[in-house]
Order: structure tokens, then sequence, then C-alpha cells
């Protein structure tokens, strides 16, 4: 991380040391927040990134995602006991979920783009309990993504347009259910941001998926001819993301 | 330095700390390499760069098979160094995200097969 990224690091983990609970507005590219409690981070959501349900946490109430209008009221999941939750998630593929937005939230937000504002310790998490993760892990996390982000670059990014590769005659492959839906969707235009959005998955994850496609031979950049096929292409090494990364959150 | 993204993760982990020789147990998911929870002996190896080799592992693995395609699935992954085992299972075949467990095991300490069996039934036994 660099410039305001570094100072948003360093004002969360201030939030962080002062066991602090209240919302961090954060604006940039996109606008967002992210909510702590005792210290914790319990939630993160950003204006360019997948949110994990309907009015999630009400940053529409803080009036902090333009455009959108004001809480109608009727579109949580409640359960009898008056409690709303975020979304519910079953298994571990299901909090992973849940918690992969949260930290994809947070990647854009620390942004070299972003600046916060003051913090609000009256504004709690207005809806469900979030996830609890430590800030240290977080931006640990969080660089790591960038990192990977950076080794992508030449390939792929979040905004880059991309195309089904149509001018090759394919070859049998194999993809997951996951990427086969990600195939269906690519259109004029599409960039795994777009699609993420449209799917409420991690912009972060989807980056990668695109990439793995475009390593596939599936998908191409557009503009940009296919891959070589004799291995030149850059590749991602998720060892580099976390031994050779230039920052350091520490 | 102990990794908890997931905390319901750790709870689960502690079922393969019973492997005679363990050294280390990560939970990784394999399509963005963040490690969900990690469970390290007195001798881990540093549980961040474990993690990211299983997951270039897999990633490349992946690749070969979906460049294959023969319809096959990866089952598993085992690596013998010269000290140490070090064993990558996806947890549920059926799931997405794959989520990966990594094992690291003393060599010496190890027996291999009964070590791979118990890390098949921890796998079965995971909730989906």
């Amino acid at each position: 991380m660099n410039g305001y990224a570094n100072l948003i690091a360093a004002r969360l983990r201030k939030l962080a040391d002062e066991e602090s609970t209240g919302m961090l507005p954060v604006t940039g590219r996109g606008d967002g927040a992210i909510f702590f409690r005792d210290g914790q981070v319990v939630y993160a959501e950003s204006s360019r990134t997948s949110r994990p349900g309907p009015r999630a946490t009400g940053l529409d109430e803080h009036g902090l995602l333009p455009g959108e209008a004001p809480d109608s009221g009727g579109e949580r999941y409640q359960d009898e006991a008056g409690v709303v939750a975020v979304r519910p998630a079953s298994g571990l593929a299901g909090v992973l979920e849940l918690t992969e937005l949260i930290i994809d939230a947070l990647t854009e937000l620390l942004s070299s783009e972003s600046r916060y504002a003051r913090f609000r310790p009256a504004d709690v998490l207005p809806v469900g309990e979030g996830r609890p993760v430590a800030v240290k892990t977080l931006l640990a996390e969080v660089q790591r993504r960038h990192e990977i982000l950076r080794q992508l670059a030449p390939t792929v990014s979040p905004d880059t347009a991309v195309a089904c590769e149509s001018s090759l005659s394919l070859p049998s492959a194999q993809v997951s259910p996951g990427q086969w839906t990600l195939l269906g969707r690519v259109g004029n235009n599409t960039t795994p941001r777009t699609l993420a959005m449209q799917l409420g998955r991690s912009v972060f994850g989807t980056t990668l998926e695109v990439y793995r496609l475009v390593e596939l031979g599936l998908l191409a950049v557009q503009g940009r001819p296919p891959a070589p096929a004799d291995g030149q292409a850059v590749t991602v090494s998720f060892i580099r993301a976390v031994t050779g990364g230039k920052g350091n959150d520490d | 330095m102990l990794f908890m993204i997931l905390p319901e993760a750790g709870e689960l982990l502690a079922g393969v700390k019973a492997i005679e020789g363990f050294r280390l147990g990560c939970l990784i998911d394999a399509s963005t390499g963040m490690v969900l929870a990690s469970l390290p002996s007195m001798d881990a190896p540093a549980p961040p760069t474990a993690a990211a080799g299983a997951t270039d592992l897999v990633h490349i693995l992946t690749l070969l098979n979906g460049k294959l395609a023969t319809g096959e699935i990866l089952e598993d992954v085992m690596i013998t160094f010269s000290d140490s085992f070090f064993m990558v299972r996806p947890v549920s075949q059926d799931t997405e995200p794959m989520i990966l467990l990594l094992v690291v095991a003393d060599r010496h300490r190890t027996n291999l097969a009964m070590a791979h069996r118990s890390i098949r039934d921890f796998c079965a036994s995971l909730p989906a």
C-alpha cells in the first residue's frame, strides 16, 4: 500500500488500538464505510464491490451510498426475535462468502485514491452481528491482494474489458461451474467488476477467475492479442505475493 | 503468527492436530488464496507462505486439468520433502469456492498412509 492507503491503514490500526466502536466513512473512486466494534472490523462496504445482501448494513441510512432511495425497511431478513441478519449462510462456504465480500470491499477502500472522513463513534452496525476480524489480519490480507492485483495488471484488472475468445479453434477445456457461469455472462465491454456485481461475487475473486479463463484461452482481453501459447505470459504467484511484495503493513 | 479470518474454520482444524507428526494445518480459499485459518505447531513453517505454495500448486494442477479436459477432478496432492510431507486436499468436490486443507507433517514421525486416511476422513466429516 502507498500514499493515502497507508494513511487509512494507520487510521485503522489506531482505531484497533483504541478498541473503538463506530464507523469510518471512506471516499475515493467509490464511497464506502468500515464498521468497528471493540477495535475489530465487523463489516465493510464499498459502492464498487458487491454487497452481501439487500440493504445489508444500512449504509444508505447513513447517506453513504449515493443514488439509493431511503430505506423502505422491507428487504431485510428478520428472524422471530426481530434480529436482522445480513444473509443466511450455511456451512463454511456460506460464512466464507460473506467474509469474502467484506474483505473485497476493504481491498477496494484501501486503494491509493481513497481518503477517510471523521470517525463516527455513534454509528454502529445497524443490522446483524457482522464478522469480527482483527485489523492486523485484514491489513495483511489486503496487502496480499494488492500485490496479486499488481501481478495480474499486465493481463487483466478488475476494470479490463474481456470477451469470449471466438477467433481460435478452441481446444476442449474443462471449467468449474463458477467459471461456466462467468463465461455465460460475458458480453460486450464486460469487465470482471461488472460480472462480480451482477453475480453478487467478490471483485477480486472474479478478476482471478477471469485471469484463469484467459489462461485457458476461453476469454481474451479486448483489443489485445491472445496470450502466447509458449508460456511467455505472466503467471500469477501467490507465494510471490506473500514473500516478495513491495509494500509493508507491519 | 496465527491467521484467523474465520474463527469457525479454526475450530474445525483441531481435528487434524491428532495426526502423528503434525506441524501445520491450514484451510485456504483456493479461488483467492486467502488463509481462512491456520493451526501451527511449535516447529511449523510460516503459514502464509505454506498456504500460498499450496494454492499455487492447486492453481497449476487445475490449469493442467482444464487443458487436458479429461473430466477428472483433483482429489489430493502429496509432496515429500526430505523432512516433511505436504498434503493438500479440497475439503469438498462440489462446493464453490473450493476450500483446501493443507497439512504439513514431520516425515520421520508420520505414517503417510495413515495421515492420508485421516485427512480424507476429516474432509468427509466437514459440514458442506
